[in-house]
């Protein structure tokens, strides 16, 4: 579990996240939303301790700020929005960076052939001897994903909850692969870990969440479950537009939601 | 396509798709032979005809050579010229081109080199302060330590900018690499005006000994040297293999470097400290030499590709080939007289850099 207690962020003087309260439990999707520049991904880089924060965060019982890099790291794994590289590395090589901690949690022997799984598992069956720097934004983006899943492809540890922490992982795909991304990330909680994602679909979000962490100017605005939190008072407040929850368009526009995906 | 052209020199033995272990450790082991016979030539061949061979044979088998003098005079030349030579030729080599590769992943651009962050403009300044005030105002320092004054104010001064720099850099224990960049451009560019006043204070022949200095050259090269700066570039070099995971981590990012588990901040201390006290050393006794460190890392990537776990010994083996092959021209080229091996490795390596750089646009993306 992972309990973080009246965080607050300030960055160069100005408050980004201040005194919010946020719990992530094994076997959940918990999905921090909100609108741009609320404070979504500094909250996430202070869960993951990237970012200097004042407040408690805990995972599974032990304040992470004591805690060494190599530990935090058998107990989660952190995806970024975006990562650009200066070296010519195939995706093979870049999984298998996953793999530095030792802790995938495979039987040993099996760490070899992870890297082939992970990138089957994110649909990029075949990409292991290309070169990152040639793939689109969106390969780059589920090459990382197959790093991360290295890193804990357990979910559970030594009867430990791991957790994922991914910062817009479905940002630059498209709808085939954003479902496939976030089946694999609910598979994860299903399994016995914990997933904290930041999404700005709402759509994906209402579909796949078991709890939603909604930020705005830096302090939580709701939180709880999709059904009790999405509601048009909040989007109205929130988000600075007139939208009604659940509103079918008028007339013959064409809509698509995740949700009819058989 | 790209991987294809990439392999064609090194044959395709790969394990699996993406793999290139298998084929960095074959070209490890050709670097290897490659130097091995680097070694061998640069002691049998010179300026004098002294045989190597004659010397290390008659040493082995005990024979009593016909010729005393003749076989003095050999002894001489290769126990006392060439073997100190071929020695600090081999350690600066590698020293350069490592601390070239390390340098490189700590900063995560491939034009970094410890030339830019100041580590040799500092070296430098010590060791003219010492070829131009030696006989003056730091007497003391020249007289209490003799022929090792000038490698020591080298290796001080490459030292005193690294801590500087990176006291300028760190900040509640976080050394940002940027700061370091930067911060070692301004630094750069005081230790060079300083050094132009020194060189502007200097007489003619001191300024002669300072242009040969600066251009850098192996000649010079005596067993006391070996001891004095091999110890320190053995040391520093043997920690590197340690920083290799950390520094194919830091390729995504400090912060994911940190996910992964890799203690960042100590890392880049181990690297920064690593790398000025091999490079100090390395200028101390001979000079600047350019290309190396940017050179070797960078035509071994597109060989065997960016992983440090054999980046690193790989640019060690060909960096010190590489010195070895530049300074036998330096030394048989205008032969009796010496070219400075910076003048070598400049001319040889600047062309060669362009024409890789031009060939592969596609996939080193600067």
């Amino acid at each position: 579990m992972i309990e973080a207690r009246d965080i607050s962020v300030a960055i160069g003087g100005k408050r980004i996240v201040s005194h919010v309260d946020f719990v992530a439990r094994p076997g959940e999707m918990s999905a921090i939303v909100g609108p741009n520049g609320s404070g979504k991904t500094t909250l996430l880089k202070a869960l993951t301790g990237e970012q200097a924060y004042t407040g408690t965060v805990t995972l599974n019982g032990r304040d992470l700020s004591a805690m060494k890099p190599v530990e935090a790291a058998t107990l989660r794994a952190v995806l970024p929005q975006s990562t650009a590289l200066s070296f010519p590395f195939t995706v093979r090589e870049i999984v298998r960076l996953g793999l530095i901690g030792g802790r995938s949690g495979v039987l040993p022997g099996e760490d070899q052939r992870l890297p082939e799984r992970a990138l089957a598992r994110v649909d990029l069956d075949g990409f292991a001897g290309r070169f990152y720097q040639e793939l689109s934004g969106g390969e780059q983006q589920r090459v990382q994903l197959a790093r991360v899943l290295c890193q804990v492809w357990a979910p559970v540890l030594e009867g430990r909850p791991r957790f994922l922490f991914l910062d817009e992982p479905v940002s630059s795909l498209d709808v085939k692969h954003q479902l496939i991304i976030m089946n694999i990330a609910r598979d994860f909680a299903r399994r016995g870990g914990g997933v904290v994602a930041i999404l700005h679909d709402l759509n994906l979000t209402a579909m796949y969440a078991d709890r939603i962490f909604v930020l705005h100017r830096g302090q939580l605005a709701a939180s709880g479950a999709p059904m009790d939190v999405l509601n048009d008072k909040l989007i109205e407040r929130v988000f600075d537009c007139h939208l009604k929850v659940g509103a079918l368009p008028t007339g013959s526009v064409p809509f698509v939601l995740p949700q009819s995906a058989a | 396509m790209a991987e294809q052209s990439i392999a064609g020199a090194a044959g395709r033995a790969m394990a699996a798709d993406g793999d290139r272990s298998v084929r960095a450790r074959s070209v490890i082991l050709l670097l290897c032979l490659a130097l091995a016979l680097c070694v061998f030539l640069s002691l049998t061949s010179g300026a004098s005809d002294a045989s190597a061979v004659r010397v290390i044979r008659d040493w082995f088998i005990g024979a009593v050579p016909a010729d005393a003098v003749l076989a003095a005079r050999d002894q001489l030349i290769v126990y006392d010229i060439r073997m100190p030579r071929v020695l600090l030729g081999v350690l600066i080599g590698a020293a350069l081109a490592v601390c070239g590769a390390v340098m490189q992943g700590l900063f995560r651009n491939p034009l970094a080199d410890p030339g830019l962050i100041g580590v040799s403009a500092g070296s430098g300044l010590g060791a003219v302060a010492i070829i131009v005030l030696g006989a003056t105002w730091l007497a003391p320092v020249t007289l209490a330590l003799g022929a090792l004054a000038l490698p020591l104010a080298a290796f001080s001064g490459g030292l005193a900018v690294t801590l500087l720099l990176y006291a300028i850099a760190t900040r509640q224990g976080r050394t940002s690499v940027a700061t370091m960049l930067l911060a070692g451009i301004a630094i750069s560019a005081l230790a060079m005006a300083l050094t132009g006043v020194l060189i502007f204070m200097a007489d003619d022949r001191q300024l002669r000994d300072l242009t040969f200095w600066q251009l850098g050259s192996l000649a010079g090269a005596t067993w006391a040297k070996v001891s004095t700066v091999g110890p320190v570039i053995v040391l520093a070099l043997s920690a590197m293999p340690f920083l290799s995971r950390g520094l194919n981590a830091l390729a995504l990012g400090e912060a994911t470097a940190g996910h992964l588990g890799i203690p960042v901040q100590r890392l880049k201390y181990i690297a920064i400290v690593g790398v000025s006290a091999a490079v100090g050393a390395s200028v101390a006794v001979s000079g600047g030499i350019g290309f190396i460190g940017i050179v070797v890392p960078h035509v071994l990537r597109l060989a065997i590709g960016p992983d440090n776990r054999y980046l690193l010994p790989a640019s060690a083996l060909l960096g010190a080939t590489m010195l070895l092959l530049a300074d036998a021209v330096a030394r048989t080229i205008v032969a009796p007289a010496e070219l400075p091996i910076g003048i070598v490795t400049a001319v040889a390596g600047a062309p060669f850099f362009l024409w890789i750089l031009l060939r592969n646009r596609g996939i080193v993306d600067l």
